[in-house]
């Protein structure tokens, strides 16, 4: 998973051929910490279908303020640049899993995911 | 009499002396104990690492430790753990059954089979039920001080509740907020006096008594304001976030029917430890046990382990 800048989200969250999951956390946020290893994870068990990235909002606050961040770990996914689901707070794999799962069902077209 | 688990059980997991479930103070107690009691077991964390010790800023009360980050104290606890033996994962409980004479315990990649059970799950934040509050979760209402209080800097934040956990955290975000209101519903605090004086006299702080939280309302970027029901009527407050820490859940779902539960929905215990079934234990914040701290989660769940320990000596000498 890589950390970008929130300059660079706008250009790669308007991917359409996967869904794109943007981690905005904090290096002083202990769920944050939980949490990047099941990001780690999932990003290698679901690379055909989401992308995952990570902004450190203290690097990148207006970013993170415009997008109405207001409590770290949160999580954005994006298609089409469009926001289609926010998770707040640590969440466990399987649970994260069947989330990402269903959006990417709703979002991606068969057989071009 | 040795244990009588089917030999051809349907578990895809392990075959184990004690399942461990949860992640907070008492498993992490709870796994320590068995390891070194030589216990073949298996702590399935929960969803949440650390429990609720691991999102408080700042723990005071733990003997030995003067003032430590709950962060810090549960990943110290985790190390002493695994050193010790102990064998964690990530899984979540989804549901326990009997099995033979054990257990078989399900989670949603896994199962594996037990001959004892430690319940030590813990507990979730309670919601209030307002308007406002799930849709504004995480752009203003917040159940974690620690994770979110830079968020707040120079900003005006609300506080719901009155007990250890409100005040504590409300301490904490003291330090960073421009003002702060505390809204309790009694007419006085339930915290540990030390705490409720700390609040008292803090400049930047105001107690709003006998009133209670009916609205979160905000618009497109998140929370504005909140409506209070105060003695002397309607209010409103203009407030850049709101933090509830009006009690907690205990996480009991998976072992509904297995385990007799109290009218919370906590596990109901005897003796501390003992549940309503033979060679299911329950620790910590899961249990109906009435004080709730993460000194006692790990009294309870060094009890724990000591008690399945035993249940499964006398099922050898027997």
């Amino acid at each position: 998973m890589r950390q970008i800048k929130g300059a660079e989200m706008k250009a790669l969250v308007a991917d359409t051929a996967k869904i794109t999951l943007v981690d905005f956390s904090a290096s002083w946020c202990g769920p944050c910490q939980m949490v990047h290893p099941v990001l780690e994870a999932l990003s290698s068990e679901m690379a055909d279908k989401v992308s995952f990235f990570k902004i450190d909002v203290d690097e990148s606050p207006s970013e993170a303020g415009a997008m109405g961040v207001r409590g770290v770990p949160t999580m954005i996914v994006f298609h089409g640049g469009k926001e289609i689901d926010r998770q707040v707070g640590f969440r466990d794999k399987a649970d994260l899993r069947k989330t990402l799962d269903s959006l990417a069902d709703r979002f991606l077209t068969p057989g071009k995911a | 009499m040795e244990f009588h688990l089917p030999p051809d059980n349907s578990g895809t997991g392990s075959v184990v002396d004690l399942v461990i479930a949860g992640g907070g103070p008492a498993a992490l107690s709870a796994a320590l104990y068995a390891a070194r009691y030589g216990l073949g077991h298996i702590v399935l964390e929960s969803w949440q690492p650390g429990g609720q010790a691991a999102l408080t800023a700042l723990i005071e009360n733990y003997p030995g430790v003067p003032s430590v980050p709950g962060a810090k104290l549960s990943g110290i606890m985790r190390s002493q753990a695994l050193e010790a033996g102990a064998r964690f994962t990530t899984e979540t409980v989804s549901s326990v059954e009997p099995l033979g004479e054990g257990f078989l315990v399900r989670t949603e990649s896994a199962s594996h089979t037990a001959k004892t059970l430690i319940i030590a799950t813990g507990a979730a934040p309670a919601k209030l039920g307002v308007p406002g509050e799930d849709r504004y979760y995480g752009r203003g209402v917040s159940f974690c001080a620690t994770c979110d209080a830079p968020f707040y800097r120079g900003r005006r934040v609300v506080v719901v509740g009155g007990g250890d956990s409100a005040v504590k955290e409300a301490l904490h975000l003291s330090g960073v907020a421009s003002g702060l209101v505390l809204v309790h519903r009694r007419d006085t605090l339930r915290a540990e006096p030390r705490l409720a004086q700390r609040l008292l006299d803090c400049p930047t702080c105001e107690v709003r008594w006998n009133s209670t939280l009916k609205a979160v309302t905000g618009d497109e970027q998140g929370v504005t304001g909140v409506d209070l029901e105060t003695p002397s009527g309607l209010e409103h407050l203009d407030t850049d976030g709101v933090f509830l820490y009006v009690g907690t859940k205990p996480a009991t779902g998976p072992f509904r029917g297995l385990v007799e539960l109290d009218a919370r929905g906590a596990v109901l215990t005897r003796n501390i430890v003992e549940t309503s079934r033979p060679g299911v234990y329950a620790a910590g914040d899961v249990t109906s046990n009435g004080f709730r701290q993460v000194v006692t989660a790990a009294s309870d769940g060094a009890r724990a382990a000591w008690a399945a320990f035993e249940y499964l000596e006398d099922r050898r000498q027997n």
